[in-house]
């Protein structure tokens, strides 16, 4: 023990070490290069990213009542895949009326606000494969088509997509789009 | 015969390309194989100079193309190894003076004389990339632990994923330094290879011999004591089917390294 100790106040002095508290310029290498071919392989600037989160709060506030600063949306590696994930803290769930005078906002054709509160717990699960892909999009949220997420579309062109939803936990939701490593091709 | 075409590619310039080429292509002729190096870098070749051969060229891939020639009379025998052979590009000519097809074709023809065709290509991913790869069917992509010669590589691989002639990829790291890596200001061949998930061919350490040899025109691979070199034999085995371990690169060096390695051993403690 006492060796030990002595071992390490030796070498310490050999090494000058100054405390590590401070992210290595390796890992700010690694972290920056993650984030910048996340853009790359999906062609989601960080102006599409932020829409697209502006959008899905816009969307999501129809039916809980939630953080909107705190929504986080975030490309992630995973694997060979790439994965959007989405994490939002719920404040509280919205009750059926509020949800119905939301949706009647909407100019929505068939709203069809019996089976809502169904729509939103299995918010149905999309997979796309289409190999010659050329106006293939990413469905985030198959409830409510609306004009700007259309704009959203032609941006994200060629991004062979499967999405999966994962259930919705009491405090947040996690919801998780896998998009395969897709490059332009 | 029907010899395998690999193209060594990265879309970033200066990563070491040519001299991964170079010393590839020597390394596969001394281990007994007849290898066929083309340079399709036209108007910035360099791969001569890398082998020495700069005196010796007559004829270049653009004499063959526009027929002032044929295709074994501008083939250059090397210096030692007669089982190596450059095909030069032309130096006063651009890109656009060789088509995918041409190129094709000449892999085409030198596939039966040749084990290995190993293709130079050019930095970026235009025109000259697309003649490139053309022909072949492998691709080795080299890159260092640097951000943008990893970005870069990232886009190859994706470019190459895209192209059905090219059947397997493998990733070469170039320029590792350890003494970096173990201080975390350079990222670690793992970090890299977890980004691009692509298989590893050869990690092949900075070394300043590289700079010698290349003054010398004469590869690495020949200097014995040379770790690059080792390192660069070691790639052309993995390429030949060989099962060979990656070089420890982490090994202390000097005295004082070893005197600490040994007190950690003693101590139990990892530093």
């Amino acid at each position: 023990m006492i060796l030990a100790n002595l071992y390490n106040k030796v070498l310490g002095f050999f090494r000058q070490t100054e405390p590590e508290v401070t992210e290595s310029s390796k890992d700010t290498a690694r972290n920056r290069l993650r984030v910048v071919l996340m853009q790359d392989r999906t062609n989601l600037t960080p102006e599409l990213m932020e829409r697209m989160r502006k959008e899905l709060v816009e969307l999501l506030s129809k039916y809980v009542e939630m953080d909107k600063d705190a929504l986080e949306l975030n490309l992630e590696q995973d694997g060979d895949q790439v994965a959007l994930m989405l994490s939002i803290p719920v404040i509280r769930a919205k009750d059926e009326e509020e949800i119905k005078e939301a949706l009647s906002k909407e100019d929505s054709a068939e709203d069809d606000s019996d089976n809502n509160e169904e729509d939103k717990e299995d918010e149905e699960v999309e997979s796309t494969k289409e190999d010659e892909s050329e106006e293939n999009t990413d469905d985030i949220e198959n409830s409510e088509p609306n004009n700007e997420k259309e704009d959203l579309e032609n941006h994200t062109e060629d991004t062979e997509s499967s999405s999966n939803e994962k259930s919705e936990s009491e405090n947040t939701t996690k919801k998780k789009k896998s998009s395969s490593d897709e490059t332009d091709k | 015969m029907s010899g395998r075409v690999i193209v060594i590619t990265s879309g970033k310039g200066g990563v070491g390309k040519t001299t991964t080429n170079a010393n590839i292509g020597t390394a596969l002729a001394k281990a007994g194989k007849k290898v066929v190096m083309i340079d399709t870098d036209l108007g910035l070749r360099n791969l001569d100079l890398l082998l020495g051969l700069e005196n010796r060229i007559v004829y270049t891939i653009v004499d063959v193309v526009e027929e002032r020639c044929k295709l074994k009379q501008a083939l250059v025998k090397d210096k030692k190894n007669p089982n190596l052979c450059l095909l030069a590009a032309a130096q006063t000519r651009d890109k656009s003076a060789v088509t995918e097809e041409q190129l094709k074709d000449i892999c085409e023809k030198l596939k039966k004389d040749f084990d290995f065709i190993l293709v130079d290509c050019p930095a970026g991913i235009e025109q000259g990339f697309q003649n490139a790869v053309a022909g072949a069917s492998e691709a080795i992509v080299v890159t260092t632990p640097e951000m943008s010669a990893v970005r870069d590589a990232d886009r190859i691989i994706g470019l190459l994923e895209s192209k059905e002639e090219i059947k397997s990829y493998k990733l070469l790291l170039n320029r590792v330094r350890p003494n970096l890596i173990k201080s975390n200001d350079m990222m670690s061949v793992d970090d890299v290879v977890e980004i691009l998930s692509a298989d590893l061919i050869g990690i092949i350490p900075e070394d300043t011999g590289i700079i010698t040899s290349t003054n010398k025109g004469e590869p690495i691979v020949n200097d014995e004591k040379s770790l690059a070199g080792k390192a660069y034999n070691n790639v052309a085995r993995r390429i030949i089917g060989e099962d060979v371990p990656f070089l420890d690169l982490e090994e202390p060096k000097g005295v004082m390294a070893k005197l600490k390695k040994f007190f950690s051993g003693l101590t139990g403690k990892e530093k």
